[in-house]
């Protein structure tokens, strides 16, 4: 990308919004007792000190089977700190994480999949979503170009070249060659699927779970497919006419 | 009414300066008032192409830090008397360049009647290449036929599409046209190169000119003689027909395919 825009014309804009993925580590909460929490943490980091410390970490409170009180989450996420870690947001689910997240000033993020089966990823909201009417790429999507519909499905009737990013929150559906990556289910819905006309993809991911191609499988080599999650599993077939 | 052509890539090395010089001197053979700007500052090398490097005085940033004026830097070719070169600064870095510099200099040369300015793009993707793009009506992309050429077009007709001036004002977009060079039939034939249709297959564009892979393309580069001049090479003929399809000819493809080697050139080899 180019980091810097050039100034032209009209100044540059002071702020750039991009969507962009970043692993991030999670804590999983099974006990509020701070002073377990420290010591275990601690020990962690201790082991790892370039890793662990003053990185970011969520807290998911889901383990611990109840929804904790506001004092115990701050005791929480003082013994979180005290260990060097930064606590910067919680996994979402139940509505008192909501309201936890608005006192505690820090910001929901959507349910990291296998590790909340107790939590429906595909809550009632989203799919009253689905109903949105689909994003229409009609331009090629060229390498290093990233498209993504966010809450709807993306439809791409044109090719979406080596190095470029197919992305949305609904289904993704590719009518040229599918060359770069495409990301159905960006926010957790398991029930997105990626179709396209011409499979060459480097990487196929649905609700977090991916598959890279490193060498083409010769049954879906240029050949229309579909994808879609099976359980944990990916799988891929020729869409038969 | 001045067209804007940027000659551009992303890859080095795979023939911006020499297809600019082609292209420009076939524009003005045909009449045209054409200036070809050097946009590589640090990297000057337009002016060796075309032959009129030790008749650089003031350059492409002297222009845009008014030390001169345009007319002093604009180089007028020897060969044909409608072509004009702006050289690059070679002692400078790309920062020297700036958008209003730009849109400044580009304007005197619209006012000066010129009909085409073309804008030679250094390789990459940085402050050059996208100023050379930014301002542009048109674009050629020169593609040789390899993976890694492909996928670097492919980025640049991304930015082409995003960050230039008339994707930013969203009139119609900057018209896109590619140009394969290094071209070589045996080769494809063979499967070791990819052939125009793979090209145009995943860029998904239409080809203003294959230009076969020639010797004779950097005999003209030493010569300081574009090789379109040479009227004896199938490299000229190709830019030939790539320039009169810029103009909106409709012309056959030449030279997709190997000539036919005569029986003695096949015995004797050669």
């Amino acid at each position: 990308m180019m980091t810097k825009p050039v100034e032209a014309g009209a100044p540059a804009p002071a702020i750039d919004i991009r969507f962009g993925q970043v692993g991030l580590i999670q804590v999983r909460i099974r006990s509020t007792e701070p002073g377990a929490i420290l010591d275990e943490l601690t020990g962690k980091v201790a082991s790892a000190p370039l890793f662990f410390q003053r990185t970011g970490v969520c807290l998911d409170m889901s383990p611990l089977g109840r929804d904790p009180q506001l004092e115990e989450m701050r005791a929480v996420m003082e013994a979180v700190r005290r260990a060097g870690m930064l606590p910067v947001g919680l996994v979402g689910g139940s509505g008192a994480v909501e309201s936890l997240s608005v006192a505690l000033d820090l910001p929901v993020l959507a349910p990291f999949r296998p590790q909340t089966q107790t939590i429906p990823v595909v809550q009632p909201a989203e799919r009253v979503e689905a109903a949105n009417p689909a994003l229409m790429q009609h331009q090629p999507v060229r390498s290093g170009q990233r498209v993504y519909a966010r809450s709807r499905d993306l439809v791409v009737t044109s090719t979406v070249g080596a190095g470029a990013e197919a992305i949305a929150d609904g289904c993704v559906h590719v009518y040229g060659s599918l060359r770069g990556r495409a990301l159905a289910g960006a926010r957790g819905d398991i029930s997105a699927r990626v179709f396209c006309q011409e499979f060459r993809a480097e990487l196929v991911s649905i609700a977090g779970v991916f598959r890279v191609f490193e060498t083409l499988p010769p049954e879906l080599a240029g050949k229309p497919v579909q994808a879609w999650l099976d359980g944990d599993d990916l799988r891929f077939a020729p869409l038969t006419s | 009414m001045t067209e804007i052509i940027v000659v551009t890539s992303g890859k080095g090395g795979v023939g911006k300066t020499t297809t600019s010089a082609s292209v420009a001197c076939g524009l003005a053979r045909r009449g045209k008032r054409v200036a070809v700007v050097d946009f590589d500052i640090g990297l000057r090398n337009l002016d060796l192409i075309m032959g009129c490097e030790r008749r650089v005085v003031y350059d492409f940033v002297n222009v845009i830090q008014g030390d001169c004026t345009l007319k002093q830097a604009l180089i007028k070719d020897k060969r044909i008397e409608t072509l004009h070169v702006l050289a690059a600064s070679q002692t400078r870095d790309k920062d020297a360049l700036t958008a209003e510099g730009v849109r400044r200099v580009l304007d005197e040369l619209i006012a000066d009647g010129f009909d085409y300015i073309l804008c030679d793009s250094p390789a990459g993707i940085e402050k050059g290449a996208h100023l050379a793009m930014y301002y542009a009506d048109r674009a050629v992309v020169v593609v040789n036929p390899e993976v890694s050429s492909v996928r670097d077009s492919d980025r640049i007709l991304g930015l082409l599409a995003s960050k230039t001036q008339r994707a930013e004002q969203g009139n119609g977009g900057v018209k896109e046209h590619l140009l394969l060079t290094r071209y070589n039939p045996r080769r494809v034939a063979s499967g070791e190169m990819m052939s125009v249709d793979d090209v145009k297959e995943i860029l998904g564009l239409d080809v203003i000119g294959v230009v076969p892979e020639s010797p004779d393309v950097l005999a003209a580069s030493n010569a300081g003689v574009p090789v379109i001049l040479n009227d004896e090479s199938d490299a000229s003929r190709a830019y030939d027909d790539a320039v009169a399809r810029l103009l909106g000819e409709d012309l056959p493809m030449r030279f997709l395919e190997e000539p036919k080697r005569g029986f003695f050139a096949r015995i004797f080899g050669g």
